[in-house]
């Protein structure tokens, strides 16, 4: 138990070291970006910054890509554990798992995004969202964190998949939520007519709308695979495939709440502002549905 | 779903004023209504807000609860909203109904066009269409317009593009699109709504869930199937830290006296006989058997304990050297006594004040069958007999608590869930782009206009609009 747990505080302390080096860096690029033309997140930005603020980036880049493979190793050396003394190896069998799994996720998705669209600046908000995940769960009291054996119920083969896919859908609702956070800082930037070179690091308000759509688009099919995973467990562990516990109908809250923002898109004037807010709040309920309904309402998911 | 996109093609159909409001109109309106995407927000977002309910206050328990929690009047209101089961009240059912109705007037209105999308498209449309679009290129070639559109459709072809061509005018108009998947997986989407209440409702109406409390060794009669269900054995595996690995029940189906099947059904898996499927769900100490208990024989002169023994349930035990013969005969976890019946029963399942009801027959002269209670050692006195008698320690029997449901509306709910995926998954990940180009024979060669469109994935159909057009640069005669 000891190594996994090592590992995972070495990831927390990485992903810690991988924000501030996000975060120096947008402080460190010049304000020639506002030279760029708009809605062109061009793949030669980084010729704009200084070659001081280039390398920083690409420090932050590999400590993030080194902390994501820490976290992968914890993971995996966690699943080993499991294997010895659960009899599942799925490494998201409790709160502290899943959260460790969330972040995983959540930095994955951002490499690949940073690698796909030469975008450094959203690092200082998605991985702090991946941080602050990381960091929650070491938060969480011991008894929490180690490998304790399965309840009856969550022994089952189901277990890999179900809470995989639904952890995924909340990390990319993760990225949505940061891309939203981001949007309404540069916004009320521009507003203010701010020529902070802080801000002038990020892309285009355009970009970042997209790019917190693209991650619902993501999160909202996998939510529903996730929850229909649950349901058809459900019909082999409770004897039903609907039974309205809280943690299922809070799932479907969040869907429901990210269906709306799908269809909302559909409609003139749910871009930009509006959509960013709406982001943030669906994120809210994300967290609410993974942290507050365990927490604060007892069901028959009281072990998750 | 649908996009901005149609609303641009739909301008063209001229209004035909109606005088009055007829009945066209009005369905039209009604149509309009019942497919709009505001009637789908609004109803997504109510649902959502409503199910909060009964998360936050429990559903299905005793008005006592309610009352103790909430005080009395809350309890009403709640009885009135029917708050205390929220998601079968008449009002929520409506709104999971209106849903359906919603997304299937909606595939109704909208679907028709995508059907022919997919079939046929508009190739001819205006430049002045094209220039207004918000991807647009503009490019002068050399060449013949027969030999650069026969570029560009080999190279929309190749893009995984379907193309179509109109050479009339003195100009060629060529339209390709790609990705119409992905308006037919939303559609997809929307009429999974409406199959998953279905097959819901199915369930509801000629399906049931009942939980059965069993005892190993005993056989039940299942009214519902027309069979029976013997428990031949129930037991429960443990970790080595001692918590609960899993709980198990050995069960045989038996059909007319005859055995036709048996399995070992754990948590997470079922027996399933003819539609009916039975899962392990809890366990439990039962509260009107046990197996074993401990008795002390005390001679009442001296108050000493003669004997210990360990009496089986229902089994009588001869001690000649006291001469007494022992049994239990009944059992009961929490005594109560019902006087107008005078019965003995017990008020709860928990083990709050357990009892055992002795037989005991001594020298063949006194006989008696006093309840022995465990933390009453002296409530009862056999008045002639030599000894009292103290329960010392009972072992209780073990029960299987047993889901038993049948839901003829499961398949339907997988197909209907199997639809919402895919169908999500496709009108996420696969977008619809549509292309139009004119080649129009100008002084020096052709000039290409070429204008995109897509509903979603801006930056991406960016992207790929200005690959195409450099692409378009290198094309010549």
């Amino acid at each position: 138990m000891a190594r996994s747990l090592f590992l995972f505080d070495m990831t927390f302390w990485l992903y810690l070291a991988s924000l501030t080096l996000y975060i120096a860096y947008l402080f460190a690029r010049r304000p020639a970006m506002a030279l760029a033309p708009a809605g062109h997140p061009s793949e030669d930005f980084d010729e704009r910054d200084g070659a001081w603020a280039t390398q920083l980036g690409q420090v932050a880049t590999l400590v993030t890509v080194f902390g994501w493979m820490v976290n992968t190793a914890a993971l995996m050396t966690r699943a080993f554990e499991r294997l010895e003394h659960s009899g599942t190896f799925a490494p998201w069998s409790n709160q502290f798992e899943a959260m460790a799994y969330v972040s995983w996720a959540i930095i994955l998705g951002y490499v690949v995004l940073e690698l796909r669209y030469k975008i450094k600046a959203i690092g200082a908000f998605v991985v702090g969202i991946g941080f602050i995940a990381m960091g929650a769960a070491s938060l969480l009291p011991y008894r929490y964190q180690t490998a304790e054996p399965l309840v009856p119920a969550l022994n089952s083969y189901w277990i890999y998949i179900h809470v995989s896919v639904t952890l995924t859908s909340y990390a990319a609702f993760a990225m949505a939520g940061g891309l939203g956070i981001m949007y309404l800082f540069k916004e009320r930037a521009e507003q203010r007519g701010s020529r902070s070179r802080f801000y002038a690091a990020f892309p285009d308000l355009e970009t970042i709308d997209e790019l917190g759509y693209k991650a619902i688009m993501i999160g909202f099919p996998m939510l529903a695979f996730g929850i229909i995973l649950g349901a058809m467990w459900a019909n082999y562990a409770w004897g039903g495939y609907w039974s309205w516990d809280p943690k299922e109908t809070w799932s479907l809250i969040v869907w429901l709440i990210y269906g709306a923002y799908i269809h909302a898109r559909m409609t003139r004037g749910w871009e930009g502002r509006r959509a960013a807010i709406y982001a943030v709040f669906g994120f809210l309920m994300v967290i609410f549905c993974f942290w507050g309904v365990n927490f604060l309402l007892s069901g028959l998911h009281a072990y998750a | 779903m649908n996009s901005r996109q149609d609303t641009l093609t739909e301008q063209d159909t001229p209004r035909t004023p109606a005088p009055g409001v007829g009945w066209e109109e009005f369905s039209r309106e009604l149509v309009a209504f019942f497919a709009s995407i505001k009637l789908a927000m609004f109803l997504f977002l109510f649902i959502a807000i409503t199910a909060t309910i009964g998360t936050v206050i429990q559903q299905g328990e005793r008005p006592e609860t309610y009352i103790q929690e909430y005080g009395e009047e809350a309890y009403r209101w709640f009885l009135r909203l029917g708050f205390t089961d929220v998601y079968h009240t008449w009002w929520f059912t409506s709104l999971l109904g209106l849903l359906c109705v919603n997304s299937l007037t909606c595939f109704y209105k909208r679907f028709p066009a995508v059907w022919r999308s997919m079939k046929q498209d508009k190739v001819s449309v205006s430049l002045a269409f094209i220039k207004g679009m918000k991807q647009q290129t503009e490019v002068t070639l050399p060449g013949t317009k027969e030999s650069i559109a026969q570029q560009m459709a080999q190279h929309y072809v190749a893009k995984g593009y379907r193309v179509l061509a109109k050479n009339e005018g003195g100009e060629v108009t060529l339209y390709a699109t790609k990705g119409v998947m992905g308006r037919v997986g939303a559609h997809m989407a929307h009429l999974s709504a409406t199959v998953i209440v279905l097959g819901g409702l199915l369930g509801s109406y000629y399906g049931f869930q009942e939980f059965g409390v069993c005892l190993e060794g005993q056989t039940y009669h299942i009214p519902r199937g027309n069979f029976d269900l013997k428990v031949e054995k129930f037991w429960i595996d443990y970790h080595e830290n001692g918590a609960v690995k899993s709980y198990n029940s050995t069960l045989t189906v038996l059909e007319g006296g005859e055995s036709k099947m048996t399995k070992t059904i754990t948590v997470n898996d079922p027996l399933v006989y003819k539609g009916i499927w039975f899962y392990q769900s809890s366990y439990g100490d039962a509260w009107d058997q046990i197996e074993v208990a401990r008795i002390n024989i005390k001679d009442k002169e001296s108050e000493k304990v003669v004997k210990t023994i360990d009496l089986e349930w229902q089994k009588e035990q001869t001690l000649s050297e006291l001469n007494l013969k022992l049994a239990i005969t009944d059992f009961v976890a929490d005594f109560a006594f019902n006087s107008t019946e005078k019965k003995v029963y017990s008020k709860t399942i928990e083990h709050a004040n357990p009892a055992i009801k002795l037989t005991v027959n001594e020298r063949s002269t006194v006989q008696a069958t006093p309840w022995i209670f465990y933390q009453f050692p002296d409530l009862f006195e056999i008045k002639d007999s030599k000894y009292q008698f103290e329960l010392v320690g009972y072992k209780p029997k073990k029960y299987t608590g047993l889901q038993i449901a049948k839901n003829p509306g499961i398949n339907i709910v997988w197909i209907g869930s199997t639809m919402i995926v895919v169908g999500i998954t496709l009108s996420s990940f696969i977008y619809h782009r549509r292309l139009w180009t004119k080649i129009i024979p100008s002084a020096d060669g052709v000039t290409v206009h070429v204008g995109g469109a897509t509903h979603k994935s801006q930056i991406d159909f960016q992207k790929e609009f200005r690959r195409l057009s450099e692409k378009i640069r290198t094309f010549s005669a």
